[in-house]
């Protein structure tokens, strides 16, 4: 494979665990325009912890989901009392503030004659943990494959669990979930700090990937795209949001004579699916079919044996 | 059980409730009944705390409740059914029952299995006996949206039995029934109550009221206008003119039939 192509599908799967982050919290109701925040956090923190910290890989990715999911976890605590568009603004406005202050951070050390660190505008370079281990990137491409594969895994055990119908619950009716005996604040921040580790693991591979990162990738249009997958794909399923994933930087990205209006082609198709699809192609109603489907179909083929 | 001192919502100047003094007895069926926008809703909404008193306390098996999130008083043992059915109509019938099981009862016996993935038997059969209850045996796999508008009822009533409560506040549970719904509805109420369970029943259709409730309350324009057995109630002068008074739609108590 041509490194183009590797990097278009590396590019998929890291992108896939932000539009799962904001896919989460759009399941519990929640329109988070701030998911890229977390996905830069952990970028510099997963970063930070093999550079400057010569820790392991899976250590970064550790540390820089941990960061992600706590700090997420303290914004949802702070923005509780928030809901519809002042959320989604107060998401936003997070967001950049965390973008400004990457900007300024300069923190750097002294590593084998070099510095490395974050290095405020001019963005953290040089995360070369996987050249210095000679990994090919086709194998580090199979390693986010097999992390996203993992997170995916983990997302429909969750859906499937009462944690998943909680969220749901959460999505269509906050006042009834309370009825129903559940601290509706708990399960919010723990939807919320679920998303923010969730991107944080795309953020801590796309630093890795890249070898260097920049506040500018953080900005409010990854978030934005991020929620468009979601949107597209369907709420009704964890796939949704990778089918999204699939379509824009997969389909318009691959097919050359859309390059240029990419951006007019991906908002169109947006409109569009919104007015006639607005909880996305695979939304409830759909999976719940599918899952109908299927079940008769095993059922029939168990006792045709 | 329940006792109510003058409690009080007011909404800008719309006095909603007003002092008002009610006090249900463990193990009976208590009919709360009056006009429409007399404020039987809103006595339901201060008791599971939807909304915060303007004055007045609401007592709960003696405990104070004033204060309480809807979720604590849930696991206190007061559940609900809503006017407007209300129901989660993204998750399956199944579903909605499952996250519903919340008493301290159920929590202290379920494992982290049987709570989180619903995987125990004891977790299905007590589920497919609330299915039973409502006469959903079948529809266990349908999204709630799905459902019938009479199924749905039944199913808001089943969930409000999941939560195991002790006190189940019933708002209009007959609306939009027809005679044989009615009937069944009533039988269901009975049960409830015969397996210990107090309930407090808001109900403009008399047939049903008057046929189940022990004792029953009147409000007009937020104050209580009379209480007493079902027969008290049906020769009140006051609660005569409250309910000629007022829009046609109203059935009076002295009527009962639908
Ligand atoms: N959230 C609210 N904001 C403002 N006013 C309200 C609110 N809820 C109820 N009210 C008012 O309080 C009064 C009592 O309403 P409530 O819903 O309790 O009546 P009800 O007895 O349940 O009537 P119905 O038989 O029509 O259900 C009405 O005048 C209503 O307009
Ligand atoms: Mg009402």
């Amino acid at each position: 494979m041509d490194d183009y192509v590797i990097t278009v599908l590396s590019n998929i799967a890291m992108i896939s665990f932000i539009a799962l982050s904001a896919y989460l919290l759009l399941i519990t109701g929640e329109i988070s325009f701030g998911q890229q925040a977390y996905f830069g956090l952990s970028a510099y923190a997963a970063g930070a912890a093999t550079t400057m910290f010569a820790l392991p890989i899976w250590a970064g990715i550790l540390i820089g989901a941990c960061v992600a999911g706590f700090v997420a976890m303290a914004v949802g605590a702070l923005t509780l009392r928030l809901s519809g568009l002042y959320f989604s603004i107060s998401t936003l406005a997070f967001a950049e503030m965390v973008r400004l202050i990457l900007l300024i951070v300069q923190v750097q050390v002294e590593v084998d004659g070099e510095m490395v660190g974050p290095d405020g505008a001019n963005g953290f370079h040089d995360i070369r943990w996987m050249f210095e281990r000679n990994i090919s990137l086709t194998e580090f491409m199979l390693f986010i494959y097999g992390l996203l594969a993992l997170v995916l895994i983990a997302l429909l055990l969750v859906e499937r669990s009462r944690l998943g119908s909680v969220f749901r619950m959460l999505g269509s009716d906050d006042l009834l979930t309370e009825m129903q005996g559940l601290n509706t604040v708990r399960y919010r921040i723990l939807a919320a700090g679920m998303a923010g580790a969730v991107a944080g693991v795309g953020g801590a591979l796309y630093a890795h990937f890249t070898t260097y990162v920049e506040p500018q990738f953080f900005n409010v249009m990854l978030g934005v795209h991020a929620l468009a997958y979601g949107l597209i794909g369907g709420l009704g399923t964890a796939f949704g949001p990778l089918i999204g994933v699939a379509i824009d930087v997969g389909f318009l990205e691959a097919v050359r004579f859309i390059q240029g209006y990419r951006m007019i082609v991906f908002g169109g198709l947006v409109a569009v699916l919104l007015i006639f699809m607005p909880r996305g192609i695979l939304d409830e109603e759909r999976v719940h079919r599918l899952k109908t489907l299927f079940s008769r179909w095993s059922h029939a083929r168990a006792q045709g044996r | 059980m329940l006792e109510l001192r003058g409690l009080s919502k007011h909404f800008g100047g719309v006095k909603a409730v007003d002092e008002l003094d009610i006090t249900v007895d463990e193990g009976e069926i208590f009919g709360l009944i009056g006009p429409n926008g007399s404020g039987k809703s809103t006595t339901i909404n201060l008791i599971c705390g939807v909304y915060e008193e303007t004055a007045g306390t609401v007592r709960f098996r003696e405990e104070l409740m004033n204060g309480k999130q809807p979720h604590q008083r849930l696991r206190a043992g007061i559940a609900r059914t809503f006017q407007n059915i209300r129901l989660f109509p993204n998750l399956t019938v199944w579903q909605n029952l499952w996250v519903a099981r919340n008493s301290p009862q159920d929590l202290a016996a379920q494992g982290f299995l049987s709570r989180w993935f619903g995987a125990t038997r004891r977790t299905r059969r007590e589920i497919a006996e609330l299915l039973e209850f409502a006469d959903l045996e079948h529809k266990g796999d349908e999204l709630a949206s799905n459902l019938a508008f009479g199924e749905q009822r039944r199913l808001e009533f089943a969930r409000a039995a999941a939560a195991r409560p002790k006190l189940l506040l019933l708002d209009e549970p007959a609306a939009g029934m027809n005679r044989q719904e009615i009937h069944d509805l009533s039988g269901r109420i009975r049960r409830m109550r015969d397996s210990g369970v107090t309930i407090l029943l808001v109900e403009h259709v008399m047939e049903l009221v008057m046929g189940v409730a022990e004792r029953i309350a009147v409000l007009n324009f937020g104050q209580k206008i009379a209480s007493g057995t079902p027969g008290d109630v049906q020769r009140n002068r006051a609660v005569q003119e409250a309910y000629l008074g007022t829009s046609e739609s109203d059935s009076p108590p002295v009527d009962t039939g639908d």
